[in-house]
């Protein structure tokens, strides 16, 4: 018997399996208590220094700018970060702060603790220092729309980019291997 | 200046686990925890809460001085030693 055509609808629904949620949602329902969340020590680090580097260069080289649309810049800076962004949620997910916070016992409640107060005091001192630097920066340097518009939307990015992998990277690498029991 | 010294906590839960032969995912389970906790806790990279170390204790039936200290245990064969000159 000849195999009917699948239709479009049924080859869309087979694409939401390459997202690696399908697979998500059958480990967390399959009560496992093996199942891991393992430390991410390195792959937090790209993200973040994606982010960084945006911001430099929309500090740096501001001649960057002047061959563009202020609007477009945005958007070129947006959609290249898109593609970050699409990581992060999975970097959170598979490192060690990944469960429900429900599901912690006392050691991984202080792991999250000191992880997110880790984090928040981080991008404090940060942003404590880097709005007043920046401020005078404008004002010496002169900068235009488009250079100013580029640093704020960088450095949003920067703050949020930080804020959900922190936590991760320092959680990573708080933890250590443990031996087989 | 002795409130600036940390203090490390030892804890002899691995040798009281090899002894009645539990595994560490039966003790998590038995007092609550991760069964990686555990590891943690038996290799002094955490310090327990006092319900978690008295939760531990009851468990293995014993008193908390037992499982827990503030100064390192003495090891077994040296205790076994001392315990064989006694008369």
């Amino acid at each position: 018997m000849k195999a009917r055509p699948r239709s479009l609808l049924s080859r869309l629904d087979d694409t939401v399996r390459w997202t690696g949620l399908p697979a998500r949602i059958a480990d967390q329902m399959s009560g496992d208590p093996d199942r891991k969340h393992r430390p991410l020590r390195w792959s937090p680090i790209w993200p973040i220094a994606f982010s960084c580097s945006l911001l430099v260069i929309s500090l740096v080289w501001p001649s960057l700018l002047d061959v563009m649309h202020p609007g477009a810049l945005i958007g070129v800076i947006t959609a290249f970060w898109g593609g970050v962004f699409a990581m992060i949620p999975a970097i959170y997910m598979n490192g060690p702060l990944g469960k429900s916070s429900l599901a912690d016992d006392e050691r991984e409640a202080a792991l999250r603790k000191s992880s997110f107060l880790f984090c928040l005091g981080l991008l404090a001192v940060l942003n404590g220092l880097g709005q007043p630097i920046l401020m005078i920066l404008s004002h010496w340097q002169h900068w235009k729309f488009a250079q100013t518009a580029s640093v704020v939307t960088t450095s949003f990015m920067l703050n949020a980019t930080l804020f959900a992998c922190l936590p991760t990277l320092y959680a990573s690498w708080n933890l250590r291997q443990l031996p087989n029991d | 200046m002795q409130g600036s010294v940390r203090l490390s906590l030892h804890n002899r839960i691995s040798v009281f686990r090899a002894e009645r032969g539990i595994s560490r995912r039966e003790l998590a389970e038995a007092v609550g925890v991760n069964n990686q906790t555990i590891g943690y806790l038996e290799r002094g990279d955490y310090k327990p809460s006092l319900e978690l170390a008295l939760k531990i204790a009851r468990h293995f039936d014993v008193a908390v001085e037992m499982l827990f200290s503030l100064e390192r245990f003495e090891p077994i064969a040296m205790m076994l030693k001392r315990t064989g000159e006694d008369p």
